[in-house]
């Protein structure tokens, strides 16, 4: 099965960009996942693919077949791209039975009708749903529906397979057990996938690689540890897992090594940096709230840790974990602990390693920062 | 039934799998078989709507009939229309017509929609059905059955002079042209207030109640205010509907000499021995332009009233507010509306249809008679007309919904560059009213090359094209909510399974579409039983329909078999719309 190369794809509604020269390629046989909140241009991206979008400009190619080219004015319509897709809402059509709904994409390519009888009998069995081949659609459970919708999409082995959201339908439970399901199933069938989810969870679990978007633009692409580990962006670190951010200035940087001094408290501390920093630069320090750990005043620290000062104000138990709410200045840091009971001033060791620097940038959304804010 | 299956081993991603392409969708000069469809679509739409619009006009400002030779471009028609014919009354009194109609259409609907919906009133299904009633029947035999009754000689007039010495009414003037045409125009009136009330959120009550309103000011402070869109909508409407209207101006209006748009086009069209093409070309003109930019505003009006939609989909139950005593008057009030207003004037109808003479001065009962009828049967041109309106309603219910499914899915549902012209030539005929559609087809019928016209002109397909016209909108109207209702992903699935724009549209939509499709040909039919305005310029003696036959009779004084005639297309319709309504029921059961 074909790469998918995606060149400066480009969309526009109506004097809006959505989708701001997006490029990547998707390996053969890889799990891809466009990831992002609603309205960050991941759904567009996928109906480009699929044809259901023209782009303003951009290509895209399978293989060696060219699906979309701005330079040379070409669009294949979806019907003549033979790629299988997976619909958010499933989109089974409803008046016809299940071995009809497989069966239109085969008459559609002409598969006599002996052979169309055993494929469909096939992917049906492969989803489970073989005993049901006569029933209509509104007949079957909502994981039932979405598990037709896939052999459908696969019964006629298309070249990519795109899934728009697929799980979202399903209840908490079902879906965590479906996401484990798909990802077998497509790696047994070795089938180039694209997935759009806004779920990190379901991305992290079932992705070879991640890409991450926002505002239509393409903010990582990466392996699901590395997105996590290593956010490129404090947006990424936003949106993926949680994140504390404290913004502050570089007032030295010397090598791979910057002091920055912290906005709400007037500490400074070291940080490492890989790239460049200049003094006087704004940052925003991020850490993830599992990361971290809390001591009281005077026990002993690593000694190149950060060490902040702050005050518990909350404490919740979420059944794995204890999760605390300090504050610092007027900013309210997350932090999870195993240990529960601790009250009052504690100290907030952050290990080196666990310290990220971005250029300032505003990631936490105003609903959550007026949540966040500490006010007396 | 929720449990994941296992996948089967690994065996089949060793061994290569058989390819199965993508279908190649042939192409004709670039554009494939979709395309010629958007533009066969948009084609005749255009042919249709702008073959009457084009003629008048093109005769507006022309100073001979458009079909003699040598004709020179003249504005001197719009001067004479307004200095010889007194167009200047003409307009005055269609104005006022209109603004009575509209006045009194909302005073008996908006009530009516509050009562009916939103409180507890007994019997309460029965008369939201029976407020539908009006629609079924056309305005030119209700307006016979309000004169049958209360006119001049009508039987309850004759009764109630006999009583009190005088009569306090007097139909044959404009506030009792407007009072009937109120009657018939009510029903689309409620339907926009009560669907809009059924659609709003109940929880806005709920939260009036809970801040301690009781029903009256919810029903001032809550409900009423959300009526505004609707009731403004329904008011441009009525309004738009009552200046183009014929029936009930030329039912009233010609003996006493009250002349409105619509009838000046009559008389000056039809009953003149010599027609004034140019006075009749100008008026149409004016008139067009009024009534475009009266749908103009509504169209506007409509858009803005659906922001004014509360909640979609979300079934809330609204509760019915408890008006005490005042529900006797509200039921009161809808009694006199469905008995006085329709029944009886109904009944009445039916009644003269089966007498000889009809007046309460002698018991009708002792003067029964088929001959009524047998007068009817008798002249073959009388069956004809009842022939001919079934073969248009019915050939034109097909043909009319076949084009509206075609035009809603394109303008809807496809990437046609134009498709907001179709969905725009699609309406457009709201605009035009059926006298002027006749006019103007009679005309491009008359200018069209090579004498093609003769083909059409007098044919019953003529009457078909002008009807079907006219319900065009309606149809259109009534699909368009139902493909919105189909989920667009069913057409993208079908669309990325290898189906081009027209197989999916052939094998998804006009599956899911059907029940819609039904409705729309019932609706049609419907419509085209009623109409007959365009036929008075189209129509030859072969092809007459009821509408028009009833109207010369009318004029013979033959009110008798006026009546017979009638009676026959409301049972007509009455007997298509019940079977339908069980086909569709049927249907909806297995």
């Amino acid at each position: 099965m074909p790469d998918v190369a995606v060149k400066n794809l480009r969309k526009d509604f109506g004097g809006l960009t959505v989708l701001h020269e997006v490029s990547f390629t998707i390996k053969d046989g890889e799990f891809f996942t466009l990831l992002g909140p609603s309205g960050c241009g991941k759904s567009t991206t996928l109906s480009c693919l699929a044809g259901l979008e023209q782009p303003t400009s951009g290509s895209i190619a399978v293989g060696d077949t060219v699906l979309v080219d701005d330079s040379s004015n070409k669009f294949v319509p979806p019907e003549e791209r033979n790629l299988g897709m997976v619909f958010q809402s499933y989109a089974l059509w409803p008046h016809m039975t299940l071995a009809e709904n497989l069966a239109m994409p085969l008459n559609i390519r002409k598969v006599s009708k002996a052979e169309q009888k055993t494929l469909i009998h096939d992917a049906l069995d492969k989803v489970g749903l073989a005993h049901l081949a006569h029933r209509y659609p509104h007949q079957l459970s909502g994981g039932q529906q979405q598990r037709v919708a896939l052999a459908r999409a696969l019964v006629y082995s298309p070249k990519v397979l795109l899934l728009d959201e697929p799980l979202s339908n399903l209840d908490a439970k079902l879906r965590e057990q479906a996401r484990v399901w798909l990802k077998r199933l497509q790696s047994e069938l070795g089938i180039t996938t694209v997935y759009v989810t806004h779920d990190q969870e379901e991305a992290l679990a079932m992705s070879d690689r991640i890409a991450v978007m926002s505002n239509g633009h393409m903010l990582q692409v990466a392996p699901p540890h590395e997105i996590y580990e290593r956010p490129a962006t404090a947006e990424v670190a936003a949106f993926i897992g949680r994140s504390n951010f404290i913004d502050g200035t570089v007032v030295s940087a010397l090598g791979g090594a910057a002091t920055v001094r912290l906005e709400e408290s007037g500490e400074t501390i070291n940080v490492a940096v890989s790239d460049d920093a200049a003094t006087g630069d704004l940052v925003t320090v991020a850490f993830r709230p599992e990361k971290v750990f809390l001591t009281n005043r005077g026990a002993e620290v690593p000694a190149d840790a950060i060490v902040l000062n702050a005050d518990i104000m909350t404490t919740s138990y979420v059944g794995s974990r204890y999760e605390y709410d300090l504050k610092y200045g007027s900013k309210t840091l997350l932090v999870d602990s195993t240990t529960g009971g601790l009250t009052g001033a504690v100290r907030l060791v952050v290990p080196a390693e666990a310290v990220r620097l971005y250029p300032r940038a505003d990631v936490v959304s105003k609903d959550v920062a007026e949540l966040m804010a500490v006010t007396h | 039934m929720t449990t994941i299956p296992e996948t089967r081993p690994a065996a089949q991603a060793t061994v290569p799998r058989p390819e199965y392409p993508a279908p190649k969708y042939r192409r004709i000069l670039g554009a494939d078989r979709s395309q010629l469809l958007f533009w066969a679509t948009i084609i005749i739409l255009a042919l249709l709507v702008l073959a009457p619009v084009v003629p008048t006009l093109y005769q507006s400002v022309l100073d001979r009939p458009l079909y003699e030779e040598g004709g020179l471009f003249t504005t001197e028609n719009f001067t004479r229309l307004f200095t010889e014919a007194n167009f200047g009354s003409v307009a005055l009194n269609t104005i006022l017509f209109a603004v009575m109609t509209t006045v009194m259409t909302l005073l008996i609907a908006v009530p009516m929609a509050i009562v009916v919906i939103r409180t507890n009133i007994p019997g309460r299904k029965f008369f939201g059905a029976a407020m539908q009633w009006p629609f079924f029947i056309s305005s030119l035999i209700l307006g016979f059955g309000w004169i049958t009754m209360y006119g001049p000689a009508g039987f309850a007039s004759v009764e109630v002079r006999r009583v009190l010495g005088f009569l306090p009414w007097d139909l044959y003037t404009l506030p009792g042209m407007a009072l009937t045409e109120a009657v018939a125009l009510a029903p689309i009136a409620y339907l926009f207030c009560a669907n809009a009330l059924r659609n709003s959120d109940a929880s806005l009550e709920g939260a009036a109640q809970t801040v301690g309103a009781g029903p009256f000011r919810i029903l001032w402070s809550v409900i009423i205010p959300m009526l505004r869109p609707p009731i403004v909508y329904s008011s441009v409407l009525v309004f738009s509907m009552s200046i183009e209207t014929l029936s009930i101006p030329l039912l009233y209006g010609q003996p006493v000499d009250i002349t409105v748009f619509a009838t000046f086009l009559y008389k000056n069209g039809l009953q003149s021995v010599d027609p004034d093409y140019g006075i009749l070309g100008a008026a149409s003109v004016i008139i067009l332009l009024v009534t475009v930019l009266l749908v103009a505003v509504q169209a506007k009006l409509l858009k803005d009233a659906r922001r004014f939609v509360s909640v979609r989909g979300k079934a809330t139950r609204p509760r019915l507010l408890d008006l005490g005593w005042i529900k006797w008057l509200a039921v009161a009030f809808i009694t006199i509306y469905v008995v006085i207003g329709a029944l009886i004037p109904i009944l009445g109808l039916v009644m003269r249809s089966f007498t000889k003479i009809f007046t309460p001065l002698q018991n009708p009962l002792l003067s029964l008679t088929m001959g009524n009828y047998q007068r009817i049967f008798e002249f073959p041109a009388y069956v004809g007309s009842i022939r001919n309106s079934l073969i248009v309603a019915g050939v034109g219910a097909v043909l009319v919904s076949v084009l509206a499914v075609v035009a809603v899915v394109v303008s809807k549902r496809s990437t046609f560059r134009y498709r907001k012209v179709i969905e725009y030539l699609a309406l457009a005929p709201q605009a035009m009213p059926g006298l002027i559609i006749g006019i103007g087809l009679f005309w491009a019928f008359a200018f069209l090359p090579f004498n093609m016209g003769s083909l059409l002109q007098g044919t019953i397909w003529a009457i078909i094209i002008g009807f079907g016209l006219r319900a065009l909108p309606s149809a259109f109207g009534s699909i368009s909510p139902a493909v919105m209702q189909i989920g667009e992903e069913l057409d993208n699935a079908a669309r990325v399974n290898g189906a081009d724009w027209l197989k999916m549209f052939l094998r998804i939509l006009v599956k899911l579409l059907t029940p819609a499709f039904v409705a729309a040909m019932v609706l049609t039919f419907v419509v085209m039983m009623k109409e007959y305005s365009p036929a008075i310029f189209l129509g030859s003696a072969d092809t007459a329909v009821i509408g028009t036959t009833m109207l010369e009779l009318w004029v013979q004084g033959n009110t008798g078999s006026v009546a017979a005639l009638a009676t026959i297309q409301i049972v007509i319709t009455a007997v298509f719309v019940g079977i339908a309504g069980l086909l569709t029921k049927g249907k909806k059961d297995a």
